[in-house]
């Protein structure tokens, strides 16, 4: 048997160019989609949605079309006491929906929007070392939010999240 | 799973199906509402089990309702008799089997599962086990399930060899199968350790005494089950050798022993009054309890890194007081202390001499732990020549290419240097889309070799030029190094781990794509560096040289740097201790 294969096979006639503008739309018109059963069901990792959709209209130069006040606003409401975020508004903190209200405030540049000194304690695991670098702490790398790795390793890599457009 | 399936179909049957979704959305609106309503208010009822149960049937991912489930299953516990319970608990598993069914992926559901397993007053371990065969008949790379079966086969006390059972007929059904061979890897040294007095067999599932852990066991196997084990891998290997998985436990099996820890060198300086010592790991000197002694008096010193940027090095380093070693008639006794260890490291500053350094021969250090090192030789030559084999039949298959430059690593570096490098070359026509991976591993292994020779040689000069490196290694073998000559390669960059080259005098890098000089900082005895041909554009690529006191030769011609104007007067501002300046 072995590992499966999964190539598929590109007809001739497929397009040839990355539909950047089709993307965009898409992206922008999702959150709007409120009356969607997929979209209300996925409710509980809205806030990693969010993460993923902002990233790629970034990527593409394109996220000021993204409500900015709306969604800082939501994150807020999503802070619980305990400083852990959750994935929407009434659903319980946990630290997945954490990292991404941190990746999206950093793409923001609005760390402020909330109690910063309340949501550190969520991170003491690996996994939130990179929201730790976003939050500013001085002892561990630059993280970069778009890709969510060290700054350095990117550099390395040769890897700079290039703008599409 | 949240997506959508396209299906064309005419406009009245999307308008039907619309108003289909918007009813079905409502219904879940409600419910979901009631839920949070009802959780606010502090409510555990019947209803709220019903309408969790509602909701998480459809969506299982829905976590925060899981959570609210179980506070209603608590809150029950403490009502109810544990008949009641019981019963309640059961219903629980079996509505959780149909939540897998939907998403057998769903990390909420199996969580659930553990949760009410370890709860459940008369756990049926059996049905547990076999829920998780039907599901890895299904999906046999199903973490979730794997994970959910170890842990019932720690609750319950399954014997080991019944669980390597298991994994024997998982692989006979199928050779590829990384979960199943991962699974035996970790069942294996308990149920045949190593250790020279092996537990006896026993056909009993422990009692009294815990199952040893793969935390607290030797992760090595004893030599009658590893051979029978080689077989059986090798049996997977010729039938499909292009199956990752078997080539995997393959490695494992051959082992990679660890290297003892322990400091490997102290090197001592009376021009800089400086200690620098090399652990045989990356360490925190505050957290390990490093500890100087000097003539019998513990010495109060502040321990650095080699670089600001790192917290866990290999090498640290510290400065005397002024006046303490600089006398050249005066000898001294130093000790390194690795107090949380225990070890130490003795060294002694002769009369006479300038520095001094203590480290153990290179045939007592063995210092590269090959990645297949614990087998005996002659149980590696036979891999080898199996291995050879199959390179015959199948003379493009990766797997096999990199198996064997690991076994010929394992037992002759130096001697098999020239089939490496050709090996290596076929790798990377056959897998090009990893050459780059190929160029470093190469490169790495060829620093090794060099730093071999050199120890046997006994000399203080690390010479690799012309040998294709892509990257660079093992820097803290070189801390006593004085002359380093890497030119003619592919370096790219000297990078922060450099600065542990702490006795270099003269830095041959010519020919090279540097761009970087991180790692040329603070390197006390540094006087010469050769960059012609290199990559260094701007002034602040030069800035690390300025910490170097005594630099005195700078060879840059062939750089793209050369063409910024004033660039010799800029230079001779950065770097002052510069007499004789190439550009």
């Amino acid at each position: 048997q072995g590992t499966q294969v999964k190539d598929v096979i590109i007809k001739p006639d497929a397009p040839s160019s990355l539909l950047l503008d089709k993307h965009a739309d898409y992206i922008a018109a999702y959150g709007s989609k409120k009356d969607d059963y997929e979209y209300t069901l996925s409710e509980y990792l809205r806030m990693s949605g969010i993460y993923w959709g902002l990233t790629v209209m970034d990527l593409m130069s394109q996220l000021p079309r993204m409500n900015r006040a709306e969604i800082i606003d939501f994150i807020k409401a999503c802070q619980h006491e305990c400083g852990g975020i959750s994935a929407s508004i009434g659903h319980d903190p946990h630290l997945l929906y954490t990292l991404s209200a941190v990746q999206i405030l950093s793409l923001y540049d609005n760390m402020d929007a909330i109690n910063i000194d309340k949501v550190v304690d969520p991170f003491h695991t690996l996994f939130g070392i990179a929201g730790l670098s976003l939050l500013g702490d001085e002892q561990i790398k630059p993280v970069n939010p778009v890709l969510c790795m060290p700054e350095d390793v990117l550099q390395r890599v040769s890897l700079q999240p290039d703008l599409l457009s | 799973m949240h997506g959508r399936v396209k299906i064309k179909s005419t406009a009245q049957q999307e308008e039907e199906k619309r108003k289909e979704r918007e009813k079905k959305l409502k219904i879940y609106v409600a419910a979901r509402d009631a839920c949070f309503s009802k959780r606010k208010d502090g409510v555990w009822d019947d209803e709220a089990l019903q309408l969790t149960q509602q909701l998480l049937s459809s969506n299982p991912d829905f976590a925060t309702l899981w959570n609210y489930r179980r506070e209603i299953l608590m809150h029950l516990e403490t009502v109810k008799d544990e008949d009641e319970v019981q019963k309640i608990y059961e219903a629980e598993l079996f509505f959780l089997e149909s939540c897998l069914k939907v998403n057998p992926k769903s990390y909420g559901s199996w969580h659930h599962r553990g949760w009410v397993s370890a709860r459940l007053p008369r756990p049926d371990w059996a049905r547990e086990l076999s829920l998780c065969d039907r599901c890895l008949s299904l999906d046999d790379r199903n973490f979730h399930c794997w994970d959910y079966r170890r842990m019932v086969v720690k609750m319950s006390g399954v014997p080991v060899d019944k669980e390597l059972e298991f994994t024997d007929r998982l692989i006979g059904s199928n050779f590829s199968n990384y979960s199943s061979w991962h699974y035996r890897s970790t069942l294996l040294p308990l149920l045949h350790p190593e250790s020279p007095e092996p537990p006896s067999p026993s056909r009993e599932p422990p009692q009294s005494s815990p199952p040893p852990s793969p935390q607290t066991h030797s992760h090595r196997v004893c030599e009658e089950q590893l051979l029978k084990e080689y077989e059986l891998v090798q049996n997977a290997f010729f039938t499909d050798p292009n199956d990752q998985s078997a080539w995997f436990y393959y490695r494992w099996l051959l082992g990679r022993a660890e290297r003892e820890e322990m400091i490997s060198c102290v090197y001592v300086s009376r021009d800089e009054e400086r200690v620098a010592v090399a652990f045989s790991r990356p360490v925190n000197a505050q957290s390990v309890g490093l500890l100087l002694v000097l003539d019998g008096q513990p010495q109060r010193v502040e321990w650095r890194s080699v670089h600001p940027r790192f917290k866990h090095s290999p090498v640290w380093i510290c400065d005397l007081p002024p006046g303490t070693i600089s006398d050249i008639t005066n000898e001294h006794n130093l000790t390194v202390h690795w107090t949380e260890k225990p070890t130490h490291r003795d060294c002694a500053l002769y009369t006479g001499r300038n520095e001094s350094w203590c480290r153990d021969s290179a045939t007592d250090q063995e210092l590269f732990r090959s990645e297949l090192s614990v087998e005996k030789t002659s149980v590696l030559q036979s891999e080898l020549q199996s291995c050879n084999q199959l390179q015959e039949l199948e003379p493009l298959n990766k797997w096999c290419l990199l198996t064997i430059i690991l076994l010929m690593r394992a037992l002759d570096p130096l001697g098999y240097e020239k089939e490496t490098l050709a090996h290596f070359q076929t790798l990377k026509e056959v897998d090009s889309m990893r050459s780059a991976y190929y160029s470093d591993l190469c490169s790495k292994f060829m620093i090794e070799n060099t730093i071999l020779k050199m120890e046997y040689a006994e000399v203080r000069v690390f010479s690799i030029s012309d040998k294709n490196l892509t990257t660079l290694c093992h820097l803290d073998q070189l801390l006593l190094v004085t002359h380093i000559n890497l030119s003619s390669n592919q370096l790219q960059r000297l990078p922060p781990q450099f600065a542990m080259l702490q006795c270099l005098e003269v830095l041959e890098a010519d020919n090279n794509s540097i761009e970087s000089l991180e790692g040329v900082y603070h390197l006390p005895k540094l006087e010469e560096i050769l960059l012609r041909n290199n990559k260094i554009s701007t002034l602040a690529d030069l800035q690390p040289l300025a910490s170097c006191p005594k630099l005195k030769r700078l060879d840059l011609r062939g750089n793209p740097i050369t063409q910024t104007s004033s660039i010799e007067s800029q230079l001779a501002e950065l770097l002052p201790s510069v007499t004789e300046l190439l550009l």
